[in-house]
């Protein structure tokens, strides 16, 4: 009698948590346990003796590293700042690099958009340019500019500018036929046309490379860094802790690096989603 | 104010990867002001493109196109487009779509007007609820209904509609169409639409410009549209012009896919057994009279004399002929006996195209059909009649006739004059298929016509008509019809021709044996022919001369063969010119001779006769006469055409032919 009484009150009323679990049990928990076997399989190699490679475990095990991981908003004076302080010193960088890119590529874009002969006379320098690796501009960037704080944003602006530049061009001709007519018919001022056509027309276009971009310019930030040397930010932070073979530094770090790199990436793809409601 | 817009001998190409290609060669038309106009015509025929030069958004590569004398050299607001895909800014609500274009364009008048002007012509489509949408949150006809208010908002002095309503269902389309019709009416509209929907142009437009297909396309003929404004959706299918209006436009369409078909064909002349050519296309158009083709094609005699590949096209009406043959597409064709005439003098399109006949294949056959409630209402004879038309002047008598070339039409006309009605004046003819008239005359939009058998026939066997003359009645043994074929190709295949001769003389003969008259009538009554019953089809004495009103008998008056009634006779065909000239058809020829020279061709005729053992052929000589006791003077027809009472205005010219030459093979 009794566990048909309890069963049929489980059916007629599950707790909140089975609520939860039911809705959103495949899209937390599949994700979770996927994480956790792949750290698992990680750390069990770590044991082996395999590689030299430490496991996930010892971000804890290792004091340095564990007071890194509790305290990021520590400050020692100098390159001695937490975590939270070397990955803002990065952002702040990026940013730098990400917003020239922003400018340069979007305006540069469109005037090539609108420019059969223009594209044509750039189109094979942008698509040779846009194969160089950022870590091969760094020596360039140096020769050039002579400055390491403004060589490393300069490689973060040549690794974003491309696909913003490109994708910008690719939108700005591919205006539909039917949005020009309209300003051929209306005979729109070249000012009405760019901010009522041109610009919400290009738009999607415009923002699908800035997505491209901030991936990018965040992965460039490690070569950046590594070419100023000696400063506050989280590629330094990593080339250094390798300098000195604090290997669970490094792990930690490459924590921060993909954590923020998503969370930029899904930012951008937010703001776009208010701008182009659909 | 005649010419608001004028498109002069305006030609564009298309530059292609490879050549290039003529999309419209010699289009001249002009528009009135406050004038709506369709273009019509297939796919790919250019229609767009030619809107798109009144637009400005394209150029013609020749030619000139004009708004008020002025040339077009770009796009402007003054020519509203509405295009298919309502070209709508989906950032921009539907206001603010209609405000870009009214601020840019009036910009000069102050905030509050233009915001009022957007708000009236957003009203004015019924959009008040949906004005703060954007177009992703509107239906199509919304949308259109948008780009309609856009358009208009700018008082453009013309309105171009690319397809506009293509691409809703047919239940918005059709108040759309209601909404743009009351719109265009109420200001004036001057608007130019591309369409390929039939009955839309027919309701909107007041004339209809129909395309002929590409390359090269060009105006294939104009239409006008006499249903009066205001028009309704509803209204405009019951007047009597909708129906005739809507055929001819399908007639148009249908015949433009043929040539197309035709062209893609492209037949090779097959020569064998020494003629020139075996490979014919036969044009045809279902009657009882077109038995000897029948039967030639059925019974093998093409096959007998040496024309293995015959194929029998069947036409629907005789202008299905005469674009057939016109256009070269068939190489002879069962034709009214006027109309070798009526072509080689120009009869089509005012140009004159050399036609040549040397066969007779069928005399009689014809009757004046009336409907049953004329009939009731006691018409029995045409003194009935003229009496019936004399007491209700105000009402239109419309009587059907299946071609101006046609005996039918002639002896319509001269039964009607010489019985004091005037065929132009006092009753309405309207050329109609032979095969729609019983429908016609079922559904009250004819009074009554004058066609072949078997059409007359089964009105009275269905009860909606009597005979109330047949042609025997009228010119006993009067030619029927005949076979046609063009100068050129008579010129290129001279034994063809005789083997063609030959196989119809010898069908003809076999048609006439009452022994095969269950056979033939067999064969008519096949959908592949006739396609009607066979108790309808009746083939008989060809001398007996009743009509029994109100009781419908045999018209078994066909007559196929014999007695000389094969051979072409030139006092004949001057007959028909003479008749056709009389009505103003056609000018006379002031060359008459040398046309009758030129058309009729009794030695081609008689090489067949030989040929074929046949040597007792009668000549038929002498005056004709007509039931009225008129005889007509060969010798001097002019005479004759002023001697008449009745007659419309007739014109004497010289019919310039050119000299004969042969069909470039």
């Amino acid at each position: 009698m009794a566990p048909s009484v309890s069963r049929s009150n489980g059916i007629s009323k599950p707790s909140a948590f089975e609520q939860w679990l039911k809705k959103n049990g495949s899209t937390i928990l599949l994700p979770a346990i996927g994480i956790l076997g792949f750290l698992t399989i990680w750390q069990l190699i770590a044991w082996s003796g395999v590689t030299r490679l430490p496991g996930p475990l010892s971000v804890f095990t290792d004091e340095r590293t564990r007071t890194l991981l509790l305290y990021p908003f520590y400050d020692r004076g100098g390159l001695d700042k937490g975590l939270f302080w070397q990955t803002m010193a990065s952002l702040v960088r990026v940013a730098q690099g990400y917003t020239i890119a922003a400018v340069v590529g979007i305006s540069l874009g469109i005037l090539v958009g609108l420019s059969p002969a223009i594209d044509k006379a750039l189109d094979p320098v942008f698509q040779f340019l846009r194969m160089i690796a950022p870590l091969a501009w760094v020596p360039i960037a140096l020769v050039t500019f002579q400055q390491p704080e403004i060589s490393a944003i300069f490689v973060i602006f040549v690794t974003a500018v491309w696909p913003i530049l490109i994708n910008t061009t690719v939108g700005v001709k591919q205006i539909p036929q039917d949005y020009i007519n309209v300003k051929q018919v209306l005979q729109l001022k070249q000012k009405t046309f760019f901010f009522k056509i041109l610009f919400p027309s290009a738009l999607p276009y415009i923002f699908t490379g800035l997505r491209i971009a901030i991936g990018l310019s965040w992965l460039a930030i490690i070569a950046a860094e590594i070419v100023i040397g000696g400063t506050l930010g989280i590629g330094f932070f990593i080339w250094d802790a390798y300098q000195q073979n604090y290997v669970s530094e490094i792990i930690l770090g490459v924590v921060y690096i993909g954590a923020v790199g998503l969370i930029l990436d899904r930012a951008v793809a937010y703001i776009q989603t208010l701008i182009l409601p659909e | 104010m005649s010419a608001f817009v004028a498109i002069e001998n305006l030609e564009k190409v298309f530059p292609l990867n490879q050549g290039e290609y003529l999309a419209l060669k010699g289009i001249d038309l002009t528009i009135k002001k406050g004038e709506f106009v369709s273009l019509i015509g297939h796919s790919g025929c250019g229609k767009s493109t030619l809107l798109n030069m009144i637009s400005g958004l394209d150029f013609p590569t020749d030619g000139l196109v004009t708004l008020e004398g002025q040339r077009i050299k770009k796009p402007g607001p003054d020519r509203m487009v509405v295009f298919q895909n309502y070209s709508l800014l989906p950032w921009l609500t539907a206001r603010e779509n209609i405000a870009l274009a009214v601020d840019e364009v009036m910009g000069d008048l102050p905030k509050a007007d233009r915001d009022a002007m957007v708000q009236t012509h957003i009203d004015m489509v019924g959009l008040k609820q949906a004005a703060e949408k954007r177009p992703g949150q509107l239906s199509g006809g919304m949308k259109q209904r948008v780009a309609i208010a856009r358009a208009l908002a700018l008082k453009p002095k013309l309105l171009l509609l690319d397809e506009p309503f293509g691409a809703l269902d047919a239940l918005t389309r059709g108040n759309l169409q209601e909404k743009l019709m009351q719109i265009c009416e109420e200001n004036q509209v001057t608007a130019v639409m591309v369409t390929h929907d039939v009955d839309e142009a027919v309701l909107l437009s007041d004339r209809i410009v129909m395309l002929t297909n590409g390359p090269g396309s060009k105006i294939g003929q104009i239409l006008e549209v006499d249903i009066p404004r205001p028009r309704k959706r509803m209204e405009v299918v019951e007047h009597p012009s909708y129906y005739k209006l809507r055929s001819e436009m399908i007639y148009f369409l249908n015949q433009q896919k043929r040539v197309k078909k035709i062209r893609a064909r492209k037949v090779e002349v097959v020569a064998k057994h020494g003629l020139e050519k075996v490979n014919l296309e036969i044009g045809f158009v279902p009657l009882t009279a077109c038995a000897p083709l029948a039967i030639a094609k059925e019974k093998g005699f093409f096959e007998k004399y040496g024309l293995d590949e015959v194929n029998l096209v069947r036409e629907t009406s005789w202008r299905g002929i005469v674009d057939g043959i016109a256009g070269g597409y068939i190489d002879a064709a069962q034709m009214p006996s006027g109309m070798p005439v009526w072509l080689t003098v120009g009869g089509h399109e005012d140009r004159p195209l050399p036609t040549v006949t040397s066969l007779t294949m069928s005399r009689n056959g014809n009757a004046v059909t009336l409907s049953k409630k004329l009939f009731d209402a006691g018409v029995q004879t045409a003194a009935d009649f003229k009496k019936l038309l004399r007491e209700t002047p105000g009402k239109s008598h419309i009587l059907g006739m299946v071609h101006p070339s046609s005996m039918h039409n002639l002896l319509l006309r001269y039964w009607l004059a010489a019985n004091e009605i005037d065929p132009d004046h006092d009753v309405h003819l309207e050329t109609i298929p032979p095969a729609q008239m019983v429908v016609d005359l079922k559904a009250g939009s004819i009074d009554g016509y004058c066609v072949g058998s078997p059409w007359n026939l089964r009105a009275a066997m269905e009860g909606v008509g009597v005979t109330i003359a047949t042609d025997l009645e009228i010119w006993q043994g009067h030619p029927g019809k005949v076979l046609g074929v063009r100068e050129d190709w008579a010129n290129a295949y001279p034994n063809t021709h005789v083997a063609l001769v030959k196989a119809l003389l010898d069908a003809c003969r076999y048609c006439s044996d009452p022994a095969n008259h269950l056979e033939v009538r067999k064969i008519l009554s096949d959908r592949a022919y006739v396609g009607t019953r066979e108790e309808y089809i009746h083939l008989g004495d060809p001398q007996e001369l009743t009509c029994d009103l109100g009781n419908p008998i045999e018209y078994a008056h066909h007559w196929f063969y014999g007695e000389g009634s094969n051979r072409p006779s030139r006092t004949e065909h001057l007959w028909m010119m003479a008749q056709m000239a009389r009505w103003g058809d056609v000018p006379f020829p002031r060359n008459w001779l040398e046309v009758l020279e030129r058309v009729v061709r009794p030695t081609t005729y008689s090489i067949a006769a030989r040929e074929l053992g046949l040597l007792d052929e009668k000549f038929r000589r002498g005056a004709i006469e007509l039931f009225d006791g008129s005889a007509f003077d060969a010798e001097d027809p002019i005479s004759y055409l002023n001697s008449l009472a009745i007659k419309a205005n007739i014109s004497i010219a010289e019919v310039h032919l050119d000299p004969p030459r042969i069909l470039a093979a």
